[in-house]
């Protein structure tokens, strides 16, 4: 019995030298992620099944009436479709404007490079409201924008951009847009000039090595930077309210109104986890199709 | 061993003593008292005319949290429930603190802890905060293109000013309130306001996300006329817009902003003291000269120009729709929603 138990102890002892201490250094950062993320998101999925109380606050219940709630109003509905609809667009127009600058600071030999990085990042130092501020001084009906029509005898009446879909979303591709470059930058560096030479030595143009060399390889970049930039418009907040105006809502607005405007924790909660739940459903969805198109290009390149 | 158990012992007597310190400091200054408020002129002026002259020299320090009231109700929302919350002092408007006071969240002030309370207006004093200052809710319109000027909040309601009715989005409630007047409600009964304001809808009237987009409209001629506090008018007018104001036939509607102790405030001692500060006459007329804001305490006499332009005469006073605090707290969550998806959808 001793001897066994003399034998387990040099057994857990050789053990204990065999331990490395490598995994447990992510144990600080997990139980930061849990205690001020998992806990709160819990405690937030709890309240969205309680009931709102004007008086009381918030009643304690289980019950899933403010998610049906909000699948049965189409004004809801309808704000959400519009938030995908700007996200969407949103990403869509930051890959097509984003793309020719990151090729060019991915190609470019000129000292002027890390000037050019630097001014592709700085918008990225000031926040999002002074920028939108910024859009206000261009956009207002006695701004910049208006003033130079004005001036040029285009329009004898300023015309209305601010608090207007068209202001927002070019408000929320600004934010965006460093994203994507500086993704579609490391992506294309990554590719090698010799591939876009071999496909002009085989006789394609310009615009067929972009399709079926450049666009294809860079499609990770794409996916990278596509889903980043997604997720960050669907979360879009002081772009919306303060460029496209009251009268214009996307979700994190709508959601930010329960729980400051109407005290209604509840039904903001449960906006809350709405979101979530469709830009990560709506993110895997994009990401699969556009991997798998990667990959049955890549097996139809194989079969050649 | 010994040797260094003790040096141990003298470590963590440093340590508790090192941190201690600044607690120790504090007391002896007076300590330090968190002000959770709006941000702008009305911070300069609670430092101006509350903190430097009478809490200062106390050996007080005033801590601000500054930000919009949502927040600040929200704040107060979330750490009901917890022993040591963020202020000592919460300001809101009286609409707001009613429904903050709801939730049984502030302690009732006392003559004992606050000696100036006597000298508050009776019909401003509530049981769960004191009054700051007031105004009232005026119609704010341009002279020189609104002929002839409004006089009633009807006289927004007219052809003649399609698209040139501006209001800010975070007085849903005031706009509501005033068609509801017009069209047959009361202060208990803002149902009528619906289809009133849905009249308006198809006169194109604007709607802006904050107070300073709706005076930069106003500025630029983009619209004429709005609904809003005197005080505010007053401000926008010494700001250098083209604004005059009408009190409503209707009667005006008084805007009180409070102030409230929280009962899990840090410093309740302290927030008391400034309680009783906010309420000296010197006080209470700084806020008069710059904001527009009438004193709540009857021992305050503001010179008799700037009387002139911010207070309401007796008669006017006398008109003053009564608020029912209680309907507006029951009523602001479908209120608000209507708002949103009705009259700004």
């Amino acid at each position: 019995m001793t001897a066994a138990a003399a034998s387990m102890g040099v057994a857990a002892r050789r053990g204990g030298a065999g331990f490395s201490l490598g995994p447990a250094l992510v144990i600080p950062a997990t139980l930061l992620v849990l205690a001020f993320l998992g806990a709160p998101m819990v405690l937030l999925f709890r309240y969205s099944l309680n009931r709102y109380s004007p008086r009381d606050f918030m009643i304690d219940a289980v019950t899933f009436e403010n998610y049906v709630r909000f699948f049965a109003d189409p004004y809801f509905i309808g704000v959400l479709g519009t938030t995908v609809q700007v996200a969407a667009l949103c990403t869509l127009v930051s890959v097509l404007a984003a793309f020719p600058v990151a090729y060019l600071l991915a190609r470019t030999d000129s000292r002027w490079k890390s000037a050019l990085v630097i001014a592709v990042v700085f918008p990225l130092m000031v926040g999002n409201v002074v920028r939108a501020a910024g859009w206000m001084a261009l956009l207002g009906n006695d701004g910049a924008v208006n003033a130079t029509l004005r001036w040029l005898g285009i329009v004898s009446e300023p015309i209305r951009l601010m608090y207007t879909p068209f202001a927002v979303i070019l408000g929320i591709v600004a934010v965006v847009l460093p994203y994507m470059i500086l993704t579609l930058q490391s992506v294309i560096e990554s590719i090698g000039r010799d591939v876009e030479e071999a496909a002009a030595n085989l006789g394609a143009g310009p615009m067929t090595t972009f399709r079926r060399v450049l666009l294809p390889l860079s499609l990770p970049g794409i996916i990278a930077g596509g889903t980043l930039v997604f997720i960050l418009c669907m979360n879009a907040y002081a772009t919306p309210v303060l460029l496209g105006g009251p009268q214009f809502k996307m979700m994190a607005p709508a959601l930010y109104d329960q729980f400051a405007r109407t005290t209604n924790w509840p039904f903001g909660a449960a906006l809350a986890f709405i979101l979530m739940t469709s830009t990560l459903v709506l993110t895997l969805v994009g990401t699969t199709l556009l991997a798998r198109r990667m990959h049955y290009r890549k097996l139809d390149a194989a079969a050649r | 061993m010994i040797h260094s158990r003790i040096n141990r012992r003298a470590l963590l007597a440093g340590a508790a003593a090192a941190l201690a310190a600044p607690h120790v400091a504090r007391a002896q200054s007076g300590g330090r008292v968190i002000v959770g408020t709006w941000g702008g002129d009305y911070q300069d002026l609670l430092k101006l005319n509350i903190e430097d002259p009478l809490i200062k020299p106390r050996g007080i320090e005033t801590l601000y949290d500054v930000a919009v009231a949502p927040p600040r109700r929200t704040k107060l929302s979330a750490e009901r429930l917890s022993r040591r919350g963020t202020f000592d002092v919460a300001c809101l408007s009286d609409i707001d603190m009613f429904t903050m006071s709801q939730q049984n969240l502030f302690d009732p002030p006392t003559e004992a802890l606050v000696p100036n309370m006597k000298n508050v207006i009776k019909s401003l004093a509530k049981p769960y905060a004191l009054p700051h200052i007031y105004s009232g809710k005026v119609i704010l319109y341009n002279p020189d293109k609104m002929n002839p000027a409004p006089r009633s909040y009807n006289d927004l309601w007219d052809p003649r000013w399609r698209g040139r009715i501006g209001f800010a989005d975070g007085l849903y409630m005031q706009v509501i309130e005033s068609a509801a007047i017009i069209n047959g409600g009361s202060p208990n009964n803002f149902e009528p306001a619906k289809a009133k304001l849905m009249e308006l809808k198809k006169l194109e009237p604007r709607v802006y996300p904050s107070n300073e987009a709706l005076a930069a409209a106003l500025k630029s001629e983009e619209v004429y006329a709005t609904i809003m506090w005197l005080a505010r008018g007053y401000m926008w007018k010494k700001g250098g817009l083209n604004l005059t104001h009408a009190v409503p036939t209707e009667g005006a509607t008084p805007i009180i902003f409070d102030k409230a102790v929280p009962r899990n405030a840090p410093n309740k001692s302290n927030g008391w003291i400034w309680m009783n500060a906010m309420l000296e006459p010197a006080a209470q007329l700084g806020f008069a000269d710059r904001m527009g804001y009438v004193p709540t305490v009857t021992n305050a006499t503001m010179p008799e120009a700037i009387a002139r332009e911010i207070s309401f005469t007796p008669e006017q006073q006398e008109k003053f729709v009564k608020i029912d605090y209680e309907y507006i707290a029951a009523n602001n969550d479908q209120l608000l929603e209507w708002w949103t998806r009705e009259f700004k959808g």
